[in-house]
């Protein structure tokens, strides 16, 4: 039984949370820390609670406050979101012990993924493929960099170093040449243990020219684990994926069929309840292998709710309360994108922006959804992360979904503080995204230099214009000011402004 | 009327005249609708609304999938007006008042500090001369074109 649903998160993750919670009924709780009192899911909770202290690890990181929070409030569930909590196995152990519902994995699997090594090996054993590599198991560091040396041999170049606790590209090097090996594996293991306390490191082979694909699962009680088809999430930028799409452009029945069955293997063989994704490079050849499974609902799940009709989080809560989840077979039904929209400057290196949302007008019409934890009026500071919302369109082809995504993107105004959004506008006019044939390495390849907006003078002659009428019409005056809507002859009778009279 | 914008190319200059209801610039023609927003249509065919905003000096501007961030040159911190008036710049408060009635002034000095948008803004003389009256002190809030301070500037 599920009543209470704790939300450990903020901003627009928590928002689809708490939506989920008010639409199935349960009672939610939001906590806030005191730079987030005004923020829009604090709105959105039945009760929201404030943490104490002034940095992320005093407020949503701090397990013992937010277990405390928990109780008291007479939660008898948690759910972590993505990011902060969501992987912390010690976290959902603790959730767990106080009688409370973890929504998502056991801790166990949680710990089993989260380990890298440990996780590849996992797979390797319930016949999942995995990306051509070694683990390095020795801690000690001359050992290990022996090892590392003699793996990288049998291994192959060019090779990735990555961080068994790693995430983020934390911890990760690519390596070309032989002579640069030493170095590489040395400052990997230094980053990996300065990040995660954890210096080790495992070798694979780097498939160049692979796509990222991803399938999206769903596990019960009951005996039933299912994978909602696939994610492409290729176009990224240093590790951030930024416009992502279901189904993936080139897929094909078979190999769909084939991922599906080894994601679904990989999730039984941790035992998985609840949502996860498991993440696959896809070579050009169609052979694919596993890069990591994360274990919680995803930035990106709303594609997959579109094609699917399939309420991902809906079926968390259902999962979680230990009811058998809803969603019959398989069945995909048209073409689903999902863009992010960034608080950062795409012309200057994607530098992060802050300001007010002075406008924040997203578009409407068929087809469209917007997942944000902002409305206009509010600030973007540089406390979180600059993602500001998702825009996420679905029609019933790929073509159409891309025009209907040019579309809203061309609607789509925030003024006051410097998006990504005409970068992602261009994104949807390049030659491999129209064709689908878009790779992990596109955006560095198309901008080595940087991106910068390519803008047709005449539209700055009549933004010129727009700012020149704007302030010669004092139009900042009457924006800004809704209260002089009322000053003009102190208090007014509201019965003077109806024009309607009754009966 | 003339405004003067910075933008990333440098510094421009704009002068739209009004007829009736329609702003002109060259051949490019804008109204302003009851919501607030411009209806443009420029010399090329080209039509479209454009949403704009105003934070600290800069106009953020929305027009055709564009966003344009233009800062204006505002008059009243840079040069005193033609009747010695300085006047402020946009709806803010006093911060500080820092000269007083009868003081003497060079150019480029500060005269007041206003906020405005969380921004401070600086109010100077263009010339040098001398303050005749302080119309604020500190605290006050005050609208955009409120005359600031008086001063008569020094024959040249």
């Amino acid at each position: 039984m599920v009543s209470k649903v704790l939300v450990a998160n903020r901003g627009e993750i928590a928002c689809r949370i708490l939506r989920a919670c008010r639409e199935a009924g349960l009672a939610s709780v939001a906590i806030f820390a005191e730079n987030d009192s005004k923020s829009l899911f604090v709105e959105l909770a039945d009760q929201a609670v404030q943490l104490q202290g002034d940095s992320i690890t005093s407020t949503y990181l701090n397990q013992e406050q937010i277990l405390k929070i928990a109780a008291t409030t007479g939660c008898d569930a948690v759910h972590p979101g993505f990011g902060f909590l969501s992987e912390r196995a010690d976290f959902a152990r603790a959730v767990t012990q106080a009688g409370i519902q973890w929504i998502g994995p056991s801790p166990s699997a949680i710990e089993r993924m989260g380990d890298k090594m440990t996780a590849r090996k996992t797979m390797r054993d319930a016949g999942v493929p995995v990306i051509p590599g070694e683990e390095i198991e020795q801690e000690d560091e001359h050992e290990a960099l022996l090892a590392i040396e003699q793996a990288s041999t049998r291994v192959g170049y060019p090779l990735l170093l990555k961080a068994s606790s790693g995430g983020g590209g934390k911890g990760m090097r690519a390596v070309e040449r032989p002579e640069d090996l030493l170095a590489a594996a040395q400052s990997a293991r230094r980053e990996a243990l300065a990040a995660f306390g954890d210096g080790r490191v495992y070798l694979e082979r780097m498939l160049t020219g692979s796509k990222h694909v991803e399938i999206q699962i769903l596990a019960d009680r009951h005996g039933r684990t299912i994978h909602l088809g696939e994610r492409e999430c290729s176009v990224q930028r240093r590790h951030q994926k930024v416009f992502e799409e279901a189904p993936c452009a080139t897929m094909t029945e078979e190999i769909r069929s084939a991922m599906g069955k080894a994601a679904v293997a990989a999730a039984m063989a941790v035992h998985y309840e609840g949502a996860g994704t498991v993440e696959f490079l896809l070579a050009p050849t169609g052979e694919f292998f596993f890069l990591e499974m994360n274990t919680r609902i995803q930035v990106e799940h709303p594609v997959t709710e579109l094609v699917t009709g399939v309420d991902i989080v809906r079926e968390q809560l259902r999962i979680a309360a230990g009811e058998p989840m809803s969603c019959g077979d398989l069945n995909l039904r048209g073409h689903a994108i999902e863009v992010r929209l960034y608080a950062e400057d795409a012309s200057n290196n994607f530098l992060p922006a802050i300001g007010p949302l002075a406008v924040f007008q997203p578009p409407e019409g068929p087809g469209i959804r917007l997942d944000t934890g902002v409305r206009q009026g509010d600030e973007v500071t540089p406390n979180y992360d600059p993602m500001l919302a998702k825009l996420i369109v679905w029609a019933p082809s790929r073509i159409e979904a891309l025009q209907r995504m040019r579309r809203a993107l061309d609607e789509f105004v925030v003024l006051g503080t410097t998006t990504n959004l005409r970068f992602l506008r261009e994104l949807c006019d390049v030659p491999d995204v129209i064709e689908g044939s878009t790779d992990t390495t596109m955006i560095d390849r198309l901008w080595p230099n940087g991106w910068s907006a390519s803008i047709p003078v005449e539209l700055e002659d009549g933004a010129l214009m727009a700012a020149a009428v704007s302030e010669s019409s004092g139009l900042h005056r009457q924006v800004h000011s809704n209260a002089q809507v009322s000053d003009q002859s102190g208090p007014v009778s509201p019965f003077m402004t109806l024009s309607r009279r009754y009966p | 009327m003339l405004h003067q914008f910075r933008t990333a190319e440098g510094d421009v200059e704009v002068t739209v005249a009004k007829q009736g209801d329609v702003w002109q610039l060259g051949q490019h023609q804008a109204t302003v609708e009851d919501d607030g927003r411009l209806s443009i249509r420029l010399a090329n065919g080209t039509k479209g609304y454009a949403t704009t905003a105003k934070v600290g000096d800069v106009w953020w501007v929305h027009f055709q999938g564009h966003t344009f961030c233009l800062e204006r040159i505002e008059p009243g911190a840079s040069q005193s007006g033609d009747e010695g008036g300085l006047v402020a710049p946009m709806p803010g408060k006093v911060l500080e008042v820092l000269v007083d009635v009868g003081q003497s002034v060079e150019g480029g000095q500060t005269l007041m500090v206003l906020e405005a948008m969380k921004m401070e803004h600086r109010i100077l003389a263009s010339n040098a001369g001398q303050i005749t009256g302080i119309h604020f002190s500190a605290g006050e809030q005050v609208q955009q074109g409120s005359v600031l301070l008086e001063m008569v500037e020094d024959e040249a």
